[in-house]
Parts: C-alpha cells; structure tokens; sequence
C-alpha cells in the first residue's frame, strides 16, 4: 500500500507567537510526523503557539492524543496553546472526549492570535 | 449459487454488504446442515443494525463470518470504509487485506474477551501498540480518553478478573474502539447484565454511534435493548433472512394483534418480539420430528 | 448380553467377522486422526518458524522481546530447581547401580565415563524435557485453553493480532532457549551427583573422576546433547500451543488439553529421542 504524506505541516512564527497549520487526516499513521513537527515548534518555547485545522479532515484519537501531549508541554513553560479552524467534524472529536473544556479553540487564525 | 460472482449494485453507498450469504456445518453423520442460507442485507454509513432471532438462527455464525472468524461457503462479504473506497470482499481476500479491514471495526465481545494477563490500561494500549508508531506518551493518553468515554477511568489498573462483568464489557468497549474503528460490532451486549448496567451500555453504544458516526452492527435476543438502539432490524429464523426494515416496522409488527396480521412470518415475528410462547415459532418447532416419532417410533 | 440366546456358530463367525471389520474401522480412524494431529502441530511449527524468520531476518514485524523475557522466565526458571533435583539424584542411582557390576570387571573408575556420557547424550535433555513438560507445557496449555474459551484468542485476531506470533512464537522460543539452558544444568548436576557419590559411597577421587570423565567425552557428545534439547523444546512447546489453541468445552476442555499435553509430550520426546539416538548411532557421531 503506497501512501501520500497529505500532511504538510508549515510552521510560521509572527511576533511571540508561533503558527502550525496541519492538514490532511491526521490518523493513526500520520501522528508520528504531526507530533515531531509540533514538538519542534515548542522547542522555542513560544509565548502563544496556535495551530491551525483549517485544513483537517479527520482527527481521529491519537491525533487527538498528540495535542494533548503539546498541551501539556506548553502548560510545562507557562505559555498558551490555541486551535482554530475546526471543521465540524473535528470539533465532535473534541466534544465526545470532552477536551473542548480544556482547550482553547478559536474560529479563526487572527481571534486565536489575539485573544 | 457457487462459482457465479456475486457482487453488490454499484452506486450504493454501504459500509458492509452481504451478498447471498451460505454457512454449511456437517451434523452428527457428516452430512451438510446449511446454518445460514441466502443472507442478503446491507449496512449504511452511521446506521444501527440489530441482527436478532432465537437461540440456532443463526445469528452468531453469521457474525462470526462477518468479522473473518468464519468462512462461509457461498456468497460476499464486502467492506467499503473511509481508508478502502474500494469494496474488499473479506471471502476472497488474503490474510493481510482481511487484517486491514480488521483495524477498520472493533469488537464488544459477549464476556468482554479482555486479555486476562493484563491491566485494563495495557488491553486498551495494545492495538495501539501492535499497529502504529505513535509515541507511548500519546498511547497512554489516547488510552484514558477512551476509558474516560466508557466511564472506566478509576479501574485504570485493575486487572480484568478484578471487574465486574458490566465493567468487563465497558473495558472490552474501550478497547473494541481503541484504533477508532468505522464499524462496532456487538455480540449480545446485554447478556448476562443487570436492567441497569444493560441500560447504561446500551446508553454507550447510542452515544458513540451518533457522536462518531460509527456503523454499529448488534447481535442480540434482548427486545428492551434492540428497540433501544436500532435504527434498522434484522430477523433471522433458521438461517434465513426473514425480515429487514426499519425499527418502525418492527414496532407496528410488535403492537398489532396477531389475527390482524398480514402473514405467517409476521406473526412469527410478533410472537418473537413479545416473548410469547404460542404462536407459529413454536408450532413448529419439532412438532413434525414429534410426530414421526409417535407414529413410526 | 447374558440373556440372550446362545449364538450359533454361523452367528458367531459373523460376529467375529464383525469385530475384525470394527477393529480395522477403528484402526484407520484412529491413523487418520493421528496424522491429522501430526500434520497440525507440525503446521504450527512451521508457522512460528516462518514467523520467526520475519522478524528476525526481514525485520517486518515486531516479536516484542519483553515478551519473550517473561515467558522464559515463566517456562524455565521455575523447572531449575526441580531439574537440578531430578539430575542429582539420577547422577546417584547409576554410580551406585553401575558400581558393582564395573568392580566385577576391575575397573570402578569407568564409573565416570559411563555417567558422563549417560549426562550429556541422554539422560540430561530427555530428563530435563520431561521435567519441563510437565512444568511449562502444562501450564503452557493451560493458559492458551483458557484464552480459547474466553475469546481471548478471537480478540487478538479481531484485533488483526496473529494468535501465532502473538502467543505461539514468544512461548516456543522460549522453551527452546530454556530447554537448552536446563541441558548444560542438568548435564553438569548430574555429573556432580555422579562425582560425589563416587567420591563418598566408592571412593574415588573427586579429580581423578572429572578426569576420567574429561577423556571419555568429546564436544560432540555435549552438542548432540544440545541440539537434543533444543529439538525437544519445540515439541513440547508446540504440542502445549496445539492442544491449547484445540480446546473445545469449556473448563473439561482445559483440563483434558492439559492432561493430553503431558501424556503427548512425553511419548513424543522418547519417540523423537530414539530416533535421534538412532541417527547418531548410523552417523557415529
């Protein structure tokens, strides 16, 4: 089975602030790449890291797992962690699991950006 | 029926079908006993299925030949799910792609079917383990959501002769769900469960399939519980598909008085659903083996 | 029976006639079902070894060493001490046995070669695999039995988790590393128990034993010892998965598999050792 790495995960930084937009599903077999490319971008211990789903399909458990985990590295240098763009789908991801209370999710880049 | 290729109708949209389906076991004296015999139905996207009938019908076969633990002799299997677009049929494919439409569904088995020599957290962390590379960290937290979804979370550690037999099966759920399958099957979830541990699975199983859109396929004799949960209904009698519809139907069969019944199978299926024990279902059975056997000797 | 009429003699002909007919009936059933047996246990084999070669020489696949750990821990550490028993003691019965007979011929001291050579091409694997299948093949069985009958073994495979790689190949491999860890012991006890008993009961010295026993023996005979050991754990191991993984009804299931794994066993072991004994003895090795 050839697969397509469909998940381009581009890294900006703006100000204090650093910007992942994932795309793609992120599942199973694409969370190793997603979770180093995350962990990579708390390595400068960004004030506020916000990533953008705009571009996620599907979420399923692990992805949901690896965010997680980036939750409670920035938690560990006392910066912020914020999601926007959550396609309806993703956000029930979050809803069942009940992690919509934990995290900061925002409609979009700019609100997830100042708030 | 054997030889000829039989193969679902193109355009529609279906997450299981089963096409013309034929189990056959030899009896006592090797002869060839059809246990199921041509099963047609399909299952949609998101859809609950409640595959129900009496103890023999069939209906436990007929799961065990869904999920690849039994190999029937005639008709398809197919499977259409988000990573396979294209329909496998498990009956015809090896062991590897029968293994990767395998990751797509989960299990609740009856007794839960937890790995006795590990702690819940590790029977959940498994397939996880087996089948990905993703970082134990990740693992372990994947595994509390999911224990978290099915209320477990402070039997963690436990090992699984520790639990209950209703905790047993929210462990089993947890794991059933553990890779994020597409399709849940149950094998008579509320067997051997108390009226109110039966009603909080029974809860469980609503909510994952509406939350995550899960195809639920569910095996069960327990009428309380099948009208609970079903969106559609099977009836299988001595192998044979003898109804499918939607719950509605079954719910007028259920609630209008045999004599007003258009036929036979309807009131056998109005007997069934209400658990009465006159009726043509048992007429039937073994009268004429009763017979021959008064008569002949 | 009794009640009935005394048969004639045509009647008793056809009746013998019968009886011979059933016994042949019975015969080839039970031949059938033998080769059947035989066929699937060595199919298991097979299996795990193809495993085997995957993850070892492809790399495809996981084998989990911790797994393996723990069963050799399981399958072997507990059968030492029952070994190291065993072994003493029969190191002890053949001094005392072989000693008057040897003295009649003059020469006591070939009490060590004959212990020795005993030890390491014989007694040690065959004793130490029969020890071992009641140990580790019992429980081995008993422990797969059990998964039958609780799905266990239809949820690994609903899980797309091989029962074989998952169950069979961690337990096989280690009862063939025990097995030919418990040899060397056993080899090495029952040597002692040969020395010591030479050294108290018939007075020879203890340095002059390992001596004679150092000249009677060659390498060969310590690695046909090995490879004894190591053939016999496949058995045992694959013998307790087949039963196992075979168990049909419940808690008398298991309980029949286990007794049958043992009984198997050791009619396999014995069997297989003679033919070893008897490939060695045409290869004089």
């Amino acid at each position: 089975m050839t697969q397509v790495d469909n998940t381009l995960n581009d890294i900006r930084r703006q100000g204090n602030a650093t910007i992942v937009a994932l795309s793609g599903e992120v599942d199973l077999h694409r969370t190793p790449a997603v979770h180093k490319t995350l962990v990579q971008a708390c390595e400068q211990h960004p004030e506020r890291l916000v990533v953008n789903l705009k571009d996620v399909s599907y979420m399923d458990s692990s992805g949901l797992g690896t965010l997680v985990e980036v939750f409670r590295r920035v938690n560990g240098y006392h910066g912020t962690l914020a999601l926007c763009h959550l396609s309806t789908r993703v956000r029930s991801v979050f809803e069942i699991t009940k992690l919509d209370r934990f995290f900061n999710i925002y409609a979009t880049e700019e609100e997830a950006l100042s708030a | 029926m054997s030889g000829m290729r039989v193969v679902p109708e193109e355009s529609q949209k279906f997450v299981i079908s089963v096409r013309q389906l034929a189990k056959l076991f030899a009896d006592q004296q090797g002869r060839p006993v059809r246990v199921l015999d041509d099963i047609t139905f399909d299952v949609y996207p998101g859809e609950t299925l409640v595959v129900m009938g009496g103890s023999g019908c069939g209906k436990s076969t007929l799961l065990n030949c869904l999920i690849g633990e039994l190999r029937p002799e005639e008709g398809g299997i197919f499977y259409q799910t988000r990573v396979m677009p294209q329909p496998i049929n498990i009956l015809d494919a090896r062991e590897e792609q029968l293994n990767e439409v395998r990751k797509r569904f989960g299990i609740l088995f009856q007794s839960g079917a937890l790995f006795n020599s590990m702690t819940v957290a590790e029977n959940i962390a498994l397939p996880l383990k087996e089948h990905s590379y993703v970082d134990p960290s990740i693992i372990d937290i994947v595994v509390t959501l999911k224990l978290q979804q099915v209320h477990m979370l402070p039997h963690r550690d436990k090992m699984p002769a520790q639990l209950s037999g209703g905790q047993k099966k929210r462990a089993g759920l947890a794991r059933a769900t553990a890779l994020d399958p597409e399709i849940l099957f149950y094998d008579e979830p509320s067997a051997g469960l108390d009226p109110v541990t039966s009603a909080a699975i029974d809860e469980l199983i609503i909510d994952l399939s509406k939350k995550l859109s899960v195809t639920s396929v569910v095996v069960t004799h327990e009428m309380d519980s099948a009208f609970r949960i079903a969106d559609r209904m099977v009836m299988l009698d001595r192998g044979r598909v003898l109804r499918i519809g939607p719950r509605g139907e079954f719910e007028r069969i259920r609630d209008t008085a045999p004599e007003r019944l258009a036929d036979e199978d309807e009131r056998l299926i109005h007997q069934f659903l209400n658990g009465k024990t006159e009726g043509p279902l048992t007429d039937a059975a073994g009268m004429s083996e009763y017979e021959k056997w008064i008569v002949t000797g | 029976m009794s009640d009935a009429a005394p048969p004639s003699r045509t009647g008793r002909l056809t009746a013998a006639v019968t009886a011979f007919g059933q016994m042949g009936y019975n015969a080839r059933h039970r031949f059938v079902r033998d080769v059947r047996y035989l066929g699937g246990v060595g199919y298991l084999v097979g299996d795990t070894l193809a495993w085997v070669v995957r993850a070892l020489v492809f790399r495809r696949v996981k084998l989990g060493a911790s797994a393996l750990a723990s069963q050799m821990v399981r399958v072997g550490v507990r059968s030492i001490p029952i070994v190291v028993l065993i072994q003493v003691f029969i190191g002890i019965i053949l001094a005392l046995q072989l000693a008057p007979t040897l003295e009649d011929y003059g020469s006591l001291e070939k009490v060590a070669d004959i212990i020795g050579l005993a030890m390491f091409r014989e007694l040690g694997p065959l004793l130490s695999a029969v020890v071992l299948s009641g140990f580790a093949g019992a429980s081995i069985a008993a422990e797969i039995g059990a998964m039958v009958e609780s799905e266990e073994i239809k949820a690994l495979r609903a899980h797309a988790l091989n029962p074989i790689r998952f169950l069979v190949v961690p337990r096989l491999l280690a009862t063939v590393i025990m097995m030919v860890g418990l040899t060397v012991v056993a080899d090495v006890v029952g040597v002692l128990g040969g020395l010591l008993t030479s050294w108290l009961v018939l007075d020879i010295h203890p340095w002059s034993y390992l001596d004679n026993t150092q000249v009677a023996l060659f390498y060969r005979d310590f690695f046909t010892g090995l490879v004894k050991g190591g053939v016999f754990g496949v058995l045992i191991a694959a013998i307790a998965c087949y039963e196992g993984l075979n168990v049909t009804g419940g808690a008398e299931g298991v309980g029949r598999a286990t007794t049958s794994t043992v009984v198997k066993s050791i009619v396999a072991l014995i069997a297989t050792d003679c033919v070893f004994t008897a490939v060695f003895f045409i290869f004089k090795l």
